[in-house]
C-alpha cells in the first residue's frame, strides 16, 4: 500500500530538479525578451507602419457581394418613364423660378409643402435654428409622408435632398450651389411613388434646408432629441422607424457617374449592402458607380519613372490609395461625408447618391429609374440590414477591406507601444546590482529593486489631461478671438521648460526610487496605447491616425541633459500637440461639429490627444 | 489632507454629484444594475404592492420582502430622498471599511483613514451603481458592516447583518464561514506568520445558531410580508435557476443564452456549485487571517457570481486598500490595472456598439465580459499570490518561490 502511494505521489510531485529547471527556464525566458524588447517593438513598429503602406495594396481587397438575400436588388421591371422626366422638368422649371427671385427659406418650404399636397400627400414645414458661439444658422425644412397602401407604416424609408449642394464641399467660401435637379428628383419622384401600392413601408420625402444643419434639425425632431443651441419646431407628422435612407445630391446638368457617400459621423458607416445593391442596380441600369467622385484615375506625380506611372499596380495603388485617404479624412475628423452622415446615429442606414456634374450622358432618366429600383429593393427587407459588413473600406465601387485587413496596422503600432511602456515600467523598478567582476565570470547579473512613486507621475498625468479640458473649454468661450487664444495656449504650455531651467539639474537615478521621468513614460505610453486599441473599434480612422501621430514620437521621448537639446525637443512636442490650433479652418469647423452635431473629435483631440503629447514633451524635460 | 475631514468631504462630494441630474439611461444600464438589483423592477414591485398586488406573481419583481417592506414604510423613495439615501449608505460603507482597518491596525486613528474612505468613495465601480441607484450598494454596505462588527467582536449585530445580507443576496453565504472565524479569532494581519487557528473552532456553532435563527426570523418576516411563500423562487431562486437573461458584465448571461435548454439545470448546478469550492480552500490556506479570506472570496463573488454587476468587483478591488501589506508582493499589479482600463472602457463601448448603435453585436459585448472576467480573475490570483507569498518574505535573490 505504502509503495503505491510513493509512487503515486511521486507521479504527482515533480522532481526537485525538473523544478529547478523549470524555474531557470522561466527566468531564461524572461532575461531573453527583456533583453530582446527593443528588437520586439521595433518589429511590431516596423510591421504596424508597413500594414499602414499595405493597405492600399489590391492584394488584400475582397470583391463586393450582397450579404442579405431578401434584397434581391435590381430584380424589378422599373416604371419610371419619359413622362415622368417631363414632371421632372417641369418642377425644375418652378424651383428655377424660385431661385432666380431669391425666394427665404420659408417661401421655399411653402412651394414645397404645397407641391407635396397638390400630389396628395400628407406634407408640412419645419423652422430651425441654431445658435452657436461663432455664428447662427436657420431656415425652413419641408417633408412629407406618403402612408404605406399595405401595411401600418411602422417602418419607413426616407428620400431626401438638401438645398444646398455637396459639390462646394472642398471649397472654403460659403456653399452656395444649390442642389437643384435632386429636390426636383425628389419631388418628381413622390409623383411616380404615389402611382404604386406596392409601398411595405411609409415614404417620407425630405427637403432639407442648408446642408447639414436642415437635416439635422429633422432628425433631432423626429426622434425627440432634443439640443440647448438648437430651437426646432415640433413636426406635425410623423411615421414609424426609419430603417434606411437615400439622400439625393444633383448640382449640374446632366452626369456621367452616379458617386456614393457613405461615411457618417464620428466614424460610422452604413451596412454595407446598401452600397453594394446601388452598385448592382446601377450596374444593371447602365449607369456606371464609383465612389465618392473619383471618376478619373489619380494623378501620378510627374517625377515618377514612366515604367512605374504606366504599371498597372501601380496606377490601382494609387486608386485605392486615393480612396482610403478620402474615407481617413472624412472619418477621422468625424465629420461625415454629407447629409446621409446625420442618419446613421439613429440606426438608420443612409447614403447620398451624388451625379457627379459631366457633359453627359445621364440625366433624370437614369437617376429616376436607379433610385426607384433601390427603392424596391429597401421595400423588400423583412428586419434591418444586419448581414453584411459594418466596419470596412471602400477601395472602389466594387472592391472593399474587410476589418482584417486594415485593423491590425493600428493595432500593431498600439501593441508596440504598450510593450515599450511596460518595458519602461520593468526598467523603473529595477536597478544592475554593483559589478562584481571578481567574482566567477558567467554568474547572474545581479538585479536590486527600487520603489516606484505613483503618486507623481499620476498627479502630473491628471495635470495634463485638465488642462486640456480647460484648453476645449477656452475654445468654446473665445470661439471668436482664438487667433489671441493659441499664443496663450503656446505660452502657457511652454511653462514646465522655464521652470525646469530655473530649477537645479535632473537628480541622478538612485538605486532607491524610480526616476519621475521613466515612470511618467511609462504611464504616458500605456495610456496611449489604451486609448488607440479602444478608438480602433469605434473610429478606425482616428486610431490610424492617433497611431501615426503618437506611435513614434511618444516611445522616442527621453530625457536629455544639454539645454539646447532639450528646449529643441520639447517645442517639437509642443507642436505637435497644438500644433492644429494654426488651422484657422479646421478648428472652427471642428468646432461647429461638436456643437451642432455633436462630433467628439474636437473634444477628444484637446482632452485626450493633446495632453498625451503634452507628457511625452513633459518626459524630455523631467 | 487631514484624515479626519475626508470622509466628510468626500461624501459631501458624493451627494452634490448624486444631486446633479443625469441621464435616466443610467438607470437602466446593464451594467450598474441587474433585473436582481435595478430600481426601476423594486420601484415597479413597491408601486403593486401598495395597489394589493402580489409583485412576485408577474416575473418582474425579484429584490427581497425585506425591501418591499422598508420602502413601502420607513424609507423615502423620491427622486432626490432615494438619491441621499443611496449616497449615504455608500458613506456608510466607506466608515466601514476605514473601522475595519483601525481594528485590523489595533489604533484608533491612522494617517490612512482618509485614502481608505477615498479609495471607497471614489471607485467608479462603486459610484455609478450607486448613480444608477442600484440596491448591491446596500448589499456591498451592509457586507462591509458585517465585517466591521466582527472584527470588533459584535457577535449579534455581525451576525444579523450577514443575515440581512444572505437574505439580500444568496450568493453571499460564501462568507458565512470565514466570518464566523473572523468573530471567535482576531482580525489582525497574521499573513506574514501564517499559524495553524488558535481558537476553539467548537465556539463557532453557537454562533452559526444564533445566525440561523436571525436568519429564519427573517424568513418569517419576509413570508408574512409579502403574504406567501412566492418571494423565495422569485428572489433566492432566481441566482439559482437563472429566468432572466438581461445581459450583464457576468460570466452566467451569455453561457445560458447559446445553451440546449436540456443542458440547462445540470450547467446551472455546475456554475452555482463552482461558487462553494472556494470557501473551504481558501479557509484553510488562510485559518491565520480570516479577514482576507473573506476579503478573497469576496474576490471570488465579484468574478463569478450570477447576475454581476460593477459594484461586486467594485467592493472587492476597494478592499484591496486595508491589505498594504501585500502591495510588494503583486506580481503583476501593472497588467492588472491595465487589464481593468481596457475593459472598463471597452464594456460602456461594445455594449453601445451593440445595442444603441447596431453595428455590433452580442458576441462583442460577449467577448469583453470574458475579458472582464480575466481582469477580475488576475486580480483575485494575484492577491491570493501576495498573500502566501509574505510568509516567506523577500529571502534570498538566488532563491526562488514555487506553489506546487
Amino acid at each position: 500500500m505504502d509503495k503505491i502511494k510513493a509512487k503515486l505521489r511521486a507521479l504527482v510531485t515533480p522532481k526537485p530538479d525538473a523544478t529547478a529547471s523549470r524555474i531557470r527556464r522561466r527566468r531564461a525566458i524572461t532575461a531573453k525578451i527583456y533583453a530582446k524588447l527593443p528588437w520586439i517593438t521595433t518589429t511590431l513598429f516596423a510591421v504596424g507602419y508597413a500594414w499602414m503602406l499595405c493597405i492600399p495594396f489590391s492584394e488584400l481587397e475582397n470583391r463586393i457581394y450582397i450579404d442579405e438575400n431578401a434584397l434581391q436588388p435590381g430584380q424589378v421591371n422599373t416604371q419610371w418613364e419619359w413622362s415622368d422626366v417631363h414632371h421632372a422638368d417641369m418642377y425644375l422649371r418652378q424651383l428655377e423660378i424660385l431661385r432666380d427671385s431669391n425666394a427665404t427659406s420659408e417661401q421655399r418650404a411653402d412651394f414645397l409643402a404645397n407641391e407635396f399636397n397638390k400630389l396628395g400627400i400628407a406634407s408640412s414645414t419645419q423652422s430651425y435654428t441654431f445658435s452657436t458661439s461663432s455664428s447662427t444658422a436657420a431656415g425652413t425644412n419641408a417633408y412629407a409622408v406618403l402612408s404605406s397602401p399595405r401595411t401600418s407604416g411602422n417602418e419607413a424609408i426616407v428620400i431626401s435632398a438638401s438645398w444646398l449642394s455637396r459639390i462646394d464641399e472642398s471649397s472654403t467660401s460659403d456653399p452656395e450651389t444649390i442642389n437643384i435637379r435632386g429636390v426636383a428628383t425628389v419631388l418628381a419622384l413622390a409623383k411616380f411613388l404615389r402611382g404604386y401600392s406596392l409601398w411595405a413601408k411609409d415614404l417620407v420625402f425630405v427637403i432639407s434646408d442648408g446642408h447639414l444643419d436642415g437635416m439635422h434639425a429633422w432628425l433631432s425632431a423626429y426622434h425627440g432629441v432634443s439640443q440647448s443651441n438648437m430651437d426646432a419646431d415640433y413636426l406635425k407628422l410623423s411615421s414609424g422607424v426609419i430603417w434606411t435612407a437615400l439622400n439625393i445630391d444633383y448640382p449640374g446638368h446632366s452626369f456621367s457617374h452616379l458617386g456614393v457617400f457613405f461615411e457618417g459621423l464620428n466614424g460610422r458607416l452604413p451596412n454595407q449592402d446598401l452600397l453594394n445593391s446601388l452598385r448592382v442596380i446601377a450596374n444593371r441600369a447602365g449607369v456606371p458607380v464609383v465612389t465618392y467622385d473619383h471618376i478619373s484615375p489619380p494623378e501620378l506625380p510627374s517625377s515618377l519613372p514612366s515604367f512605374l506611372r504606366d504599371n498597372r499596380d501601380v496606377k490601382l495603388y494609387a486608386e485605392n490609395a486615393r480612396s482610403v485617404l478620402r474615407h481617413v479624412g472624412y472619418e477621422a475628423r468625424g465629420s461625415g461625408s454629407g447629409v446621409h452622415g446625420l442618419l446613421h446615429q439613429f440606426r438608420i442606414d443612409a447614403i447620398t447618391i451624388f451625379a457627379i456634374p459631366a457633359a453627359g450622358p445621364h440625366g433624370f432618366h437614369a437617376i429616376g429609374r436607379v433610385i426607384e429600383s433601390t427603392l424596391r429593393t429597401a421595400n423588400n427587407l423583412l428586419e434591418r440590414l444586419h448581414a453584411s459588413f459594418f466596419f470596412y473600406i471602400m477601395t472602389s465601387s466594387d472592391t472593399f477591406l474587410k476589418i482584417g485587413a486594415f485593423l491590425p496596422s493600428a493595432v500593431l503600432v498600439s501593441v508596440a507601444m504598450m510593450f515599450v511602456g511596460l518595458g519602461e515600467w520593468v526598467r523603473a523598478g529595477w536597478v544592475r546590482g554593483p559589478d562584481r567582476v571578481a567574482e566567477k565570470a558567467g554568474s547572474e547579473v545581479e538585479w536590486l529593486k527600487r520603489r516606484r512613486p505613483l503618486m507623481k507621475p499620476l498627479g502630473i498625468v491628471l495635470g495634463t489631461h485638465v488642462f486640456g479640458a480647460g484648453v476645449f473649454g477656452a475654445l468654446n468661450a473665445f470661439a471668436d478671438h482664438h487667433s489671441l487664444l493659441t499664443p496663450v495656449v503656446f505660452l502657457v504650455s511652454a511653462l514646465p521648460i522655464t521652470l525646469s531651467f530655473l530649477n537645479s539639474a535632473p537628480k541622478p537615478p538612485t538605486n532607491e526610487i524610480a526616476q519621475l521621468s521613466t515612470l511618467l513614460k511609462s504611464l504616458n505610453l500605456c495610456l496611449a496605447s489604451t486609448i488607440i486599441s479602444v478608438t480602433s473599434v469605434l473610429n478606425f480612422s482616428l486610431a490610424l491616425t492617433l497611431a501615426i501621430l503618437l506611435g513614434l514620437p511618444l516611445s522616442l521621448a527621453s530625457p536629455s541633459t544639454s539645454a539646447a537639446v532639450k528646449t529643441a525637443k520639447y517645442a517639437c512636442y509642443l507642436a505637435l500637440a497644438f500644433g492644429w490650433l494654426l488651422m484657422d479652418t479646421e478648428v472652427k469647423s471642428a468646432l461647429w461639429n461638436w456643437e451642432v452635431l455633436g462630433v467628439w473629435v474636437a473634444p477628444f483631440v484637446c482632452v485626450v490627444y493633446a495632453p498625451l503629447v503634452l507628457q511625452a514633451g513633459l518626459v524630455t524635460i523631467l | 489632507m487631514d484624515s479626519v475631514l475626508t470622509l466628510p468631504v468626500l461624501v459631501a462630494g458624493r451627494l452634490f454629484l448624486s444631486l446633479v441630474p443625469l441621464p435616466e439611461a443610467l438607470k437602466h444600464d446593464h451594467q450598474l444594475s441587474s433585473p436582481v438589483t435595478s430600481y426601476s423592477h423594486l420601484q415597479e414591485g413597491i408601486y403593486l404592492f401598495n395597489n394589493g398586488v402580489d409583485p412576485y406573481s408577474g416575473g418582474v419583481f425579484r429584490h427581497s420582502p425585506l425591501f418591499l417592506s422598508l420602502f413601502s414604510t420607513l424609507l423615502p423613495t423620491g427622486r432626490v430622498s432615494s438619491s441621499v439615501l443611496w449616497t449615504l449608505s455608500d458613506a456608510v460603507g466607506a466608515w466601514a471599511l476605514v473601522r475595519i482597518w483601525r481594528a485590523r491596525q489595533r489604533v484608533k486613528t491612522s494617517s490612512r483613514d482618509g485614502l481608505i474612505s477615498a479609495v471607497y468613495l471614489l471607485n467608479p465601480y462603486l459610484v455609478l451603481p450607486t448613480l444608477a441607484l442600484s440596491t448591491s450598494t446596500f448589499e456591498n454596505a451592509i457586507a462591509l458592516l458585517s465585517i466591521m462588527f466582527a472584527s470588533q467582536g459584535q457577535s449579534s449585530a455581525s451576525l444579523l447583518a450577514l443575515a440581512f445580507l444572505v437574505h439580500l443576496s444568496l450568493s453571499s453565504v460564501l462568507i458565512i464561514i470565514p466570518l464566523l472565524l473572523l468573530i471567535i479569532g482576531e482580525p489582525i494581519s497574521r499573513l506574514a506568520s501564517p499559524a495553524p487557528i488558535s481558537s476553539n473552532l467548537r465556539k463557532t456553532l453557537p454562533l452559526f445558531l444564533e445566525f440561523t435563527t436571525y436568519f429564519g426570523v427573517l424568513t418569517l418576516a419576509s413570508t408574512l410580508v409579502s403574504g406567501g411563500w412566492a418571494w423565495i423562487p422569485q428572489t433566492w431562486g432566481v441566482g439559482l435557476t437563472l429566468p432572466d437573461l438581461t445581459p450583464n458584465p457576468g460570466l452566467w448571461w451569455y453561457f445560458f443564452t447559446e445553451m440546449f435548454d436540456h443542458f440547462r439545470p445540470f450547467f446551472l448546478v455546475v456554475f452555482s456549485v463552482h461558487l462553494l469550492l472556494y470557501i473551504m480552500p481558501l479557509c484553510i490556506k488562510f485559518q491565520h487571517d480570516p479577514l482576507f479570506a473573506i476579503f478573497l472570496l469576496l474576490g471570488v463573488l465579484g468574478t463569478f457570481k450570477a447576475y454581476l454587476t460593477l459594484a461586486d468587483p467594485g467592493l472587492f478591488l476597494s478592499m484591496i486598500a486595508i491589505f498594504p501589506e501585500i502591495f510588494p508582493y503583486l506580481r503583476h499589479p501593472i497588467v492588472t490595472a491595465l487589464l481593468h482600463l481596457h475593459s472598463s472602457l471597452l464594456l460602456p463601448l461594445f455594449h453601445h456598439l451593440w445595442l444603441a448603435q447596431g453595428t455590433g453585436n452580442a458576441n462583442f459585448f460577449y467577448a469583453i465580459t470574458l475579458v472582464f472576467g480575466v481582469s477580475n480573475g488576475a486580480a483575485l490570483i494575484d492577491c491570493t499570490y501576495a498573500g502566501l507569498r509574505i510568509a516567506i518574505g523577500d529571502g534570498d535573490e538566488k532563491t526562488a518561490v514555487i506553489q506546487e
